[in-house]
């Protein structure tokens, strides 16, 4: 082992990488990017989320306590917080909030609401959720039963009771609270994995024919095939649109295998039409193939490629609308999110996987994504450089 | 610009920044010529056969190839360029590189093709991966690539560096059966020796043309026995110190 030796092969490699100043550069600024963006989405404050409330409690009167109404003492608790904007609703106005997307959520408390909470000693929170955002249901129904929970214990030592009532049968404990949901889009046997699935897909589907056309685009100038291809009366669009075709036809292969595995092997829920599916995946593919040539424009080697797989994969999924709905988003970042094609490709599949919807409905965030493909192959035009290095 | 002049350049200028590496080229070269660029590695020779195809925008001059003045994109349907390195698909096979060439100049003639892949000896290899090929093989492809469409200008840039002197031979009998056909060849190289084959020479230094002439005239007009010391005779010189 020869000490030295080892010395002046790592001065060598050190001398290489400080020489190509764009490596260097994403050495240090990649990961602040990504930290600094994931940052401000995790530290940032919970959106304000409306939910409606219809409130048809008669409640009760007791000689001891004087009047109870619990379903406005829920409501009264749950508007003590930030989190949620309440909104009164009538009962036939609900599915149409939901649907508008007015609300994420109803609570409905019927006329018996209070005199069944004295008669069953539990009550019982008619939750109806719109359903497309998992995480944001979940956080509705913790709240609407931390609420429920925290009201019940505020009744205690009030004197309240009802002659007549009986105390809970001796056996199994009972929680005073549980929560009745029902779903206007997904539902109960749709799982996180469900929720997810249409991003998932889309990523997938853009991400392997972008490392595809990044690197065999940059192959292609490496090699001196380029040189030769464009000293040909090959336009620069053709040969974009050449490799578009070329490369899009395996992402149409692996957009059909992530599809069959996804569905009948994964097996997740969805609703819709499974070739309205394929044609969104089929276009973030499309969007992937010229993404990656345009990126090849901007790398000198595989290595810088690489290094751009963070830079392209991290804000799609943090700002992309995966995991934070982008109208939750800081304002300052909502315009960034839009620029991100998987945005609109994750909106086109939930449409289409969670509530049904077909192409009559989805056509907006289609069409947006097709014309990100079509700015995309333009834009690769013009950043192959005319002066071929 | 005569009805047989193949390519012309005026006052033609390309600049890098402080580097000029083409700096007042003037050249006409006629149809069915073997016209040699001559000088040594960084003279400016291949910046010059980028310059004359539209790869690269000049600073000044103007150029006209085939009677059409560059950057002209159709026209390059009736040029073949030969690029330094050998500039190949490795997983695509002998006949399938030079078909995709031809094919993008415009050319679908597969017996044209098969010619092209016979005239550098690779009948045998046409089904052969490139990756799997040798050295000398690889410029053979090379060069059928540059002529599968059967152009009417070849720009070769330095085909025969880094190939044997026997190979070398054999391309230099390629070069002259395809003059022999009308095809106009400009071939760049730093070699003198290559430099005698050819029937009219650019000598090319720091961007500029020394001296232009027959290898016999360049000779003559320096006094000496070979093109080399002409060459360095010219260089010395600064110009070329007599009539073009």
């Amino acid at each position: 082992m020869n000490t030295r030796r080892i010395l002046i092969l790592a001065g060598r490699v050190m001398r290489q990488v400080l020489r190509d100043r764009r490596t260097v550069a994403l050495i240090v600024f990649a990961p602040i990017i990504i930290l600094t963006l994931g940052a401000i989405l995790f530290r940032s404050e919970p959106p304000v989320v409306s939910i409606g409330v219809v409130n048809e409690d008669q409640g009760i009167t007791s000689p001891l306590a004087g009047s109870v109404n619990l379903g406005q003492r829920i409501v009264d608790e749950l508007a003590t917080g930030d989190s949620l904007r309440l909104v009164t609703l009538n009962p036939e106005e609900v599915d149409a909030s939901l649907q508008d997307g007015n609300v994420k959520a109803v609570i409905v408390f019927p006329e018996d609401f209070t005199t069944s909470f004295i008669t069953n000693h539990q009550v019982t929170l008619d939750l109806r959720l719109e359903g497309s955002e998992p995480t944001r249901s979940m956080s509705i129904t913790v709240y609407t039963t931390q609420a429920a929970m925290k009201t019940l214990a505020g009744l205690a030592g009030t004197g309240f009771s009802i002659p007549g009532s009986s105390p809970p049968a001796q056996g199994e404990p009972v929680l005073p609270v549980s929560v009745q949901a029902t779903y206007l889009y997904g539902g109960e046997e749709f799982d996180t994995m469900d929720y997810i699935a249409p991003v998932y897909i889309a990523l997938l589907g853009m991400f392997f024919v972008f490392l595809l056309a990044c690197v065999a685009f940059l192959r292609e100038r490496s090699q001196g095939t380029m040189e030769r291809l464009t000293a040909t009366p090959a336009s620069r669009f053709e040969i974009v649109l050449g490799y578009m075709l070329g490369l899009g036809l395996f992402g149409l292969i692996q957009v059909a295998v992530i599809l069959f595995f996804t569905v009948w092997v994964i097996g997740i829920h969805y609703h819709g039409s499974l070739a309205l599916i394929l044609l969104i995946v089929a276009i973030m593919a499309v969007v992937g193939v010229n993404l990656g040539i345009l990126a090849s424009a901007f790398a000198r080697n595989e290595f810088q490629v690489i290094q751009f797989i963070p830079l392209v994969l991290f804000p799609q999924v943090l700002l992309g609308g995966t995991f934070w709905a982008v109208s939750d988003l800081p304002n300052y970042l909502q315009p960034l999110a839009y620029a991100m094609p998987i945005y609109y490709a994750n909106v086109a599949l939930r449409d289409v996987m969670l509530k049904g919807w077909g192409l009559a409905e989805i056509w907006p965030n289609v069409a947006i994504l097709t014309g990100i493909g079509i700015a995309l192959v333009i834009l690769s035009g013009l950043m192959m450089r005319r002066e071929v290095a | 610009m005569t009805s047989d002049t193949v390519l012309e350049t005026i006052a033609l200028q390309k600049h890098f920044g402080k580097i000029h590496a083409v700096d007042g080229v003037d050249l006409s070269i006629k149809s069915g010529e073997i016209y040699g660029l001559i000088g040594p590695n960084g003279s400016g020779k291949t910046t010059l056969i980028r310059l004359c195809l539209g790869l690269l925008i000049p600073t000044n001059g103007t150029i006209r190839l085939l009677g059409k003045s560059i950057p002209d994109k159709a026209i390059l349907s009736k040029v073949g360029y030969m690029t330094q390195a050998s500039a190949l698909y490795e997983e695509l096979t002998v006949r399938e590189n030079v078909a995709f060439f031809a094919e993008m100049c415009g050319s679908h003639e597969s017996a044209w093709i098969d010619e092209a892949v016979a005239l550098v000896d690779l009948q045998d290899r046409a089904s052969s991966l490139v990756r799997t090929l040798s050295g000398g093989m690889r410029q053979r492809t090379s060069l059928a690539c540059s002529l599968a469409h059967r152009p009417r200008l070849l720009l070769l840039d330095e085909p025969t560096v880094g190939i044997d002197p026997q190979l070398r031979a054999t391309f230099w009998s390629y070069f002259r059966s395809l003059s022999d056909t009308g095809v106009t060849l400009i071939i760049s190289s730093h070699v003198m020796d290559e430099a005698e084959r050819c029937n009219r020479l650019g000598f090319m230094r720091e961007g500029k043309v020394l001296a232009e002439g027959s290898p016999v005239e360049l000779r003559k007009r320096k006094g000496t026995n070979t093109l080399e010391e002409a060459f360095l005779k010219f260089a010395e010189d600064g110009d070329e110190g007599g009539p073009r």
